[in-house]
């Protein structure tokens, strides 16, 4: 399993709570942050993976893990090469199929515990890719938490089929603002066959 | 101690010592000599190896002791094989009961960045299967659940190790020579990346086939693939020398997991123990792989050879004509000039007439008489039989540190003369480097596209 963290980001990081002050008892004192104890991120992203994509929309998951004894929320997540990224959770719809919507609030991770991300499940939402994720591509992207701390992580592109829920009604389609619900418009941002095919990579012509 | 824990399996110090026992000791080393100084050499582990010795010869009458019984528990499910380690597994582990061997070919354009990244994919996924969790994206993890000895080898062909560099390239990696025998199939002879997929359970190995190939199929496609078994797991005690479909005992020169033959013949390089012990056909050169490129070292070299077996003419020679084509019984597997499976064939044993008990244009006389004892391989084969009155063979999966020096010279006496080419037709032949193995962290390939 790759780590889903660099050594680099791990020590920014426990550098990081060291100056939030963080109450954590490891990283209180700064020096300890070029030690072993810099293993030990509040919040760590484990087993990360994103559904490789050429365009449009795709998704990050995970073991959102709080290694803290304090509660989280996470609020929101960056990602550079996207136009936006959400925080969703994937709801039953009344026809057998899942629908995703973003999750008001965010994820709240408690003390100790860990919220898993999974297809089918909550999970990041990537919109509006500004350049493809390849298959076995690492992407890095920032987790922000409500008390406003941000823990880079990385992810590993894989080929993947699944993850195709819909959107339920009245959800935003990614590219704007969530105002447009017409039902028409909701084609290019599905995650039905159209996207699919795309995400096949019969077209080797990148490459 | 890599090699006490090789010997944990129970397999033979070496599988063909020199004779039986002290008392009919005429050259070499006897097999209670032979266990003696193993168990001295390797500690503890050593024990199962004896002990496995010990059932295994025997004989019918100690077996009768204890009745058969069905492992109800699932015991070989959880077993697991090293996935990091310095050679990968695959090459000197027991042979499990299945296997798949999947070639692939790069697609057109395909760089040395993608390729580093489809290795480190392939690589991520084969370490959580073999070690028996579902890797990142998995849909079915359960199915990984029950390894039963999963391995995953990869083997480089030519096309995927130029892209490091033309100098990277060994010149014995590419097709072999011609034979007079062979009858390839240009569809079998392709390929630029080797999975070897073997273990005990063939869901399993299905699962692990998919999620490599899902893995796969962005970067490569298809050059070929076949499927192959043994025995299985649980029919036959450890270390037992497996049948091909002609009914002949397959493999019984190999050198033994774990042995210091095994070390010098396949990896190529003494481990410099002080107690080795070598089989009847004396000591190897300790640097057979001296000539692998840097980026090889703690690796080896495959040939794989897809022989067709023809079991409708085999039908048609009676047991003395087998026998005497193969130079060996086909219920013990003794040379026609011993009694026991592992007795060194002699072959200037005559019979009343003053004839050789071994025909010198039998396969076994073929394969080793007169040849020194750096001229052998580690046989790993694998039986395919599609359907009835459909293809049969044997993928032949021959592990060596030197195809010159030690694959070559068998290959072409049996080329040239071999009494059972009569029944065998080679249909497809590959040659692949198969790189060492690897640190937590590091992927399959990274000598060679980081070295």
């Amino acid at each position: 399993m790759r780590k889903n963290t660099t050594l680099m980001a791990t020590m920014s990081v426990a550098f990081m709570i060291g100056l939030s002050a963080c109450n954590q008892s490891q990283a209180s004192e700064p020096e300890e942050a070029s030690s072993s104890q810099v293993s030990v991120d509040s919040l760590s992203l484990d087993n990360a993976w994103v559904k490789a994509a050429d365009d449009g929309m795709t998704a990050v998951f995970g073991e959102l893990k709080n290694n803290s004894d304090k509660d989280i929320n996470l609020v929101a997540a960056k990602y550079d090469d996207a136009d936006q990224v959400q925080l969703h959770e994937t709801l039953e719809d009344n026809s057998g199929g899942m629908s995703m919507q973003e999750k008001k609030g965010g994820f709240a991770i408690p003390a100790g515990q860990s919220l898993s991300l999974k297809p089918g499940g909550d999970h990041i939402m990537v919109m509006g890719l500004a350049k493809p994720i390849k298959p076995g591509e690492e992407i890095s992207l920032e987790l922000v938490t409500a008390d406003q701390q941000s823990f880079p992580v990385t992810a590993i592109a894989k080929d993947y089929s699944g993850a195709q829920e819909n959107y339920a009604p009245g959800e935003a389609d990614g590219e704007g603002d969530g105002a447009d619900h017409d039902d028409m418009d909701h084609k290019d941002m599905d995650h039905g066959d159209a996207d699919r095919d795309e995400m096949d990579h019969g077209d080797s012509g990148d490459h | 101690m890599r090699i006490a824990t090789r010997w944990t399996t129970g397999t033979a110090v070496t599988t063909e010592p020199t004779s039986r026992d002290a008392s009919s000791d005429s050259h070499g080393f006897s097999r209670r000599r032979l266990i003696a100084s193993a168990a001295a050499a390797g500690g503890s582990g050593v024990v199962g190896a004896v002990a496995g010795f010990g059932v295994g010869r025997s004989g019918a009458g100690g077996r009768a002791e204890a009745a058969p019984s069905r492992d109800l528990r699932g015991a070989n499910g959880p077993i697991t094989e090293p996935f990091y380690a310095p050679h990968q597994s695959g090459v000197e582990t027991p042979p499990q009961a299945h296997a798949h061997f999947l070639a692939l070919t790069l697609k057109p354009g395909i760089n040395v960045a993608e390729v580093v990244r489809w290795l480190r994919l392939l690589t991520a996924d084969a370490a959580a299967l073999t070690q028996g969790s579902g890797p990142l994206a998995d849909s079915e993890p359960e199915l990984a659940h029950d390894p039963a000895r999963l391995t995953v080898t990869f083997g480089f062909g030519r096309g995927i190790v130029k892209l490091a560099g033309q100098k990277s390239v060994p010149t014995w990696l590419g097709p072999l020579e011609k034979f007079p025998i062979d009858a390839l199939d240009p569809d079998l002879c392709t390929g630029d990346l080797l999975l070897q997929i073997c273990g005990d359970d063939p869901l399993t190995l299905a699962h692990a086939r998919r999620m490599l190939w899902k893995d796969s199929r962005t970067f490569a496609e298809v050059a070929w693939q076949k499927d192959g078994f043994r025995r299985s797991y649980g029919s036959k005690a450890e270390g037992k020398t497996q049948r091909n479909l002609f009914g002949q005992l397959d493999g019984t020169a190999n050198p033994g997991s774990g042995s210091e033959d095994f070390a010098r013949i396949i990896w190529g390089q003494g481990t410099g123990r002080d107690d080795a012990v070598y089989s009847a056909r004396g000591e190897p050169p300790d640097n057979l792989g001296a000539h692998l490129p840097e980026w090889m070292r703690g690796g080896t070299t495959l040939v794989l050879r897809d022989i067709a077996m023809n079991l409708d003419t085999w039908d048609r020679a009676d047991r003395p004509a087998r026998e005497f084509a193969t130079g060996r019984t086909l219920d013990q597997g003794a040379p026609l000039s011993g009694t026991d499976e592992f007795d060194a064939p002699d072959f200037t044993a005559v019979d009343k007439r003053g004839l050789t008990k071994i025909s010198a244009a039998s396969h076994v006389a073929r394969a080793r008489d007169g040849l020194g004892p750096e001229i052998q391989i580690h046989r790993r084969t694998f039986n395919y039989e599609t359907g009835a009155g459909e293809e049969a063979g044997l993928l032949f999966a021959s592990f060596q540190a030197d195809i010159d020096r030690q694959y070559l010279p068998i290959q072409r006496r049996l080329a040239e003369v071999d009494l059972l080419n009569e029944w065998t037709t080679p249909i497809g032949s590959t040659v692949w480097a198969i790189p060492p193995g690897i640190k937590e962290g590091e992927y399959i390939g990274q000598s060679l596209f980081e070295g």
